[in-house]
């Protein structure tokens, strides 16, 4: 199934509108490609989480249980690029009938969302982080020298170093599979098509009538978090976007997140002038010592 | 077997050594994006495989849950990876900034009668810069491609100016220490590096605190505006602190002293702006107050206050003045790790992102407009 076969079967399923499906043109410059996640489809399965580790042929980061949750991946990592959370509320979902008591699982696949402006590119001091023609963000394992300092930079906490590797990894949009017109794995194994891979505008209306399909059946929580610059203009938006039905906090997303570069004007001014005060101190205590000596 | 048991148990399946693919060379080819990503030798003692802390409540649940909401509690962003050589880094760092425009200044107003501030400040730009460096260099991941650092030049990104100002102030101030002594042409031309020392010294003795505030670590975000001038005084009393324990003659050490004085006076008063600025949301101010980098924050205050205080003290004596160098230079040592401490503390505390979102402070604070952060009605 391509991306845009993916796009049309859900629009049989959910009943969205129409907009996908637009032949990808030939020879110029690709569209910008995202990833929709529409957290009210995803099972939990994790396909997403094994089809990445097989594709990308990452190592495994140990096996271990959590004791408490179905979530026993934890976090995004170095060696993990798909992350499924698996949420339990003591509180049921509007439009859901619950079988016993009020209960309701949310789950949500998460993954780099592919700024717009990408705390951990700008941060990079090698240039191993890139953009993409596919407007997906890039970490060339053949330059990073693993300073550290894309990891701080992330305001989701998702691009991290491997201790044993040295450098920092994280989801690449599977940037091997998209040169050859192939959607993301993750994407494709996704079963419920939570996970749908295509052209960022056609996703954006495809969510659009996800979200109105939604509330019209009385799933009012439902909102999109980063789906464009005013949803979240602190990253001017996300090109991996995701549909939710509760705060972001409790999928451990940031509420208001912000690319650190855009806010360290006030910083360097303020660097400036206290380095002014120092040169000025230097310069009285030279003068002072020079008259003092006469 | 209860939660506990489980989770402390690794698992009970102990993985077999390997690389942690499972794929056969005889029928497999490892291509894929991360197919060169090491794994370590011993996969039971792999990173993630320690037993996770029992997870016992419920997200999202009831209480206060419901109100202020985590992830099962685990961090939001992800901690610094930095070891202490970095810290360490912006201790030297910072003094041979700081020397260097002392000596650039000396050299320019009195170079005659302050040969030997001139020289010593020169010899400090030197060695901390190439320490500096090596403190850096052996953080890396990936040490042998420290060189990429000069690869780009990138703006936004303070590591990148950074490393282009190391990069340019530890040659300058190590040419103009080695010709130090010379006559004639190379004394010009020692002259014009000490001055070009100088003149980079000015970011480098305090780019690393906006090199932390331009990150997500809440505390190092918060703080961007008092910072900066905490990393600078500290330089300042780091460079004083190291020129009063070489011997230095009377007028030299007065010019030291005062420059002294004025950065750890400053360094105090910019310690107390820097609580308050970061506790302005609370949960963001907590490292500060609690746990080891709490301890060393204290002490930080304690040693560069006893420092002052032995500044202030009127007349003259040897002891003195090695005792507040002393102090001065544990000072600035234990707040540099203290700071980062700190941002370790902050970075794991997921509330102290969410708490400084929701008060405005993420990136409403720099547009003007809010996110979509909830439910509609609900924020
Ligand atoms: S989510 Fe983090 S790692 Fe992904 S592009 Fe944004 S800043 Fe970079």
């Amino acid at each position: 199934m391509t991306a845009t076969g993916a796009t049309s079967a859900t629009h049989e399923v959910f009943g969205g509108q129409s907009g996908g499906g637009a032949p990808r043109p030939k020879g110029g410059a690709p569209r910008p490609k995202g990833f929709f996640t529409d957290t009210t489809v995803c099972i939990g399965c994790k396909a997403c989480e094994v089809a990445c580790k097989e594709w990308n042929q990452l190592p495994d980061d140990g096996f271990s249980f959590t004791g408490m949750s179905y979530d026993n991946t934890v976090d995004l990592g170095a060696s993990t690029w798909r992350h499924v959370s698996f949420i339990e509320r003591p509180v049921p979902l509007s439009g859901q009938v619950a079988g016993q008591g009020s209960f309701s699982w949310l789950l949500m696949s998460d993954v780099c969302k592919h700024c717009q402006r990408a705390g951990c590119l700008e941060n990079c001091p090698t240039g191993a982080i890139v953009r993409t023609e596919f407007d997906s963000v890039y970490v060339q394992p053949d330059v990073c020298n693993g300073c550290g300092y894309c990891i701080v930079g992330c305001p989701f906490g998702v691009i991290d170093r491997r201790e044993e590797d040295g450098r920092a990894w994280k989801c690449t949009l599977c940037y091997d599979r998209l040169k050859d017109d192939m959607e993301p794995a993750c994407a494709k194994a996704c079963p419920t098509d939570s996970i749908q891979f295509g052209d960022l505008d056609e996703l954006k209306v495809l969510a659009g009538g996800r979200l109105q399909t939604l509330r019209e059946r009385g799933v009012s929580e439902a909102y999109l978090y980063g789906v464009d610059e005013a949803s979240q203009p602190g990253t001017e938006g996300l090109n991996a976007f995701f549909l939710l039905v509760d705060r972001p906090e409790v999928y451990n997303l940031p509420p208001d997140p912000v690319a650190p570069a855009k806010r360290n004007g006030s910083g360097w001014a303020s660097m400036a002038a206290a380095v002014v005060a120092m040169a000025a101190a230097a310069i009285g205590a030279v003068v002072a010592g020079r008259n003092g000596s006469r | 077997m209860s939660a506990e048991d489980v989770a402390t148990s690794g698992g009970g399946h102990r993985p077999t050594e390997g690389d942690g693919r499972n794929v056969d060379p005889r029928v497999g080819i490892l291509e894929g994006e991360a197919a060169d990503q090491t794994a370590p030798a011993r996969r039971s003692e792999a990173e993630g495989a320690a037993p996770f802390e029992v997870w016992r409540m419920v997200p999202s649940g009831d209480g206060d849950r419901r109100t202020d909401p985590t992830y099962y509690d685990r961090p939001a962003i992800k901690e610094p990876v930095w070891i202490w050589s970095v810290p360490a880094y912006f201790y030297v760092g910072g003094a041979a900034g700081a020397a260097n425009v002392l000596g650039a200044v000396a050299q320019l107003v009195d170079r005659e009668g302050m040969d030997g501030l001139v020289r010593r400040c020169r010899w400090i730009g030197a060695v901390g810069g190439g320490l500096g460096t090596a403190f850096l260099v052996i953080d890396l991941g990936r040490p042998e491609r420290f060189l990429n650092m000069l690869r780009v030049f990138r703006p936004t990104s303070p590591l990148s100016l950074g490393s282009w100002v190391l990069a340019a102030a530890t040659p300058a101030a190590s040419g103009a220490a080695a010709l130090s002594g010379a006559g004639g042409a190379l004394r010009a031309l020692a002259d014009a590096a000490g001055l070009g020392a100088g003149l980079v010294g000015l970011p480098l003795s305090g780019y690393t605190a906006v090199l932390l505030s331009s990150t997500a670590v809440p505390i190092w975000q918060e703080t961007r505006r008092t910072l900066p001038m905490l990393f600078v005084a500290s330089a300042m009393s780091s460079a004083a602190s190291l020129l009063e324990l070489t011997g230095l003659n009377r007028r030299e050490e007065e010019v030291v002293h005062r420059f002294g004085l004025a950065g750890k006076i400053a360094g105090m008063a910019a310690m107390v702006a820097v609580e308050k600025e970061a506790s302005r949301v609370d949960r963001v101010g907590r490292p500060l107050r609690e746990g080891v980098s709490g301890a060393l924050w204290r002490s930080a205050k304690v040693l560069a206050g006893a420092s002052l205080g032995l500044s202030l003290w009127p007349g003259r004596s040897r002891a003195r003045t090695v005792a507040r160098a002393v102090l001065g230079t544990a000072g600035a040592i234990a707040v540099r790790f203290a700071v980062m401490r700190a941002g370790k503390a902050s970075a794991q505390d997921p509330r102290a992102t969410f708490h400084m979102q929701r008060a405005g402070r993420g990136g409403r604070e720099v547009t003007g407009r809010p996110a979509t952060a909830g439910p509609p009605g609900s924020a």
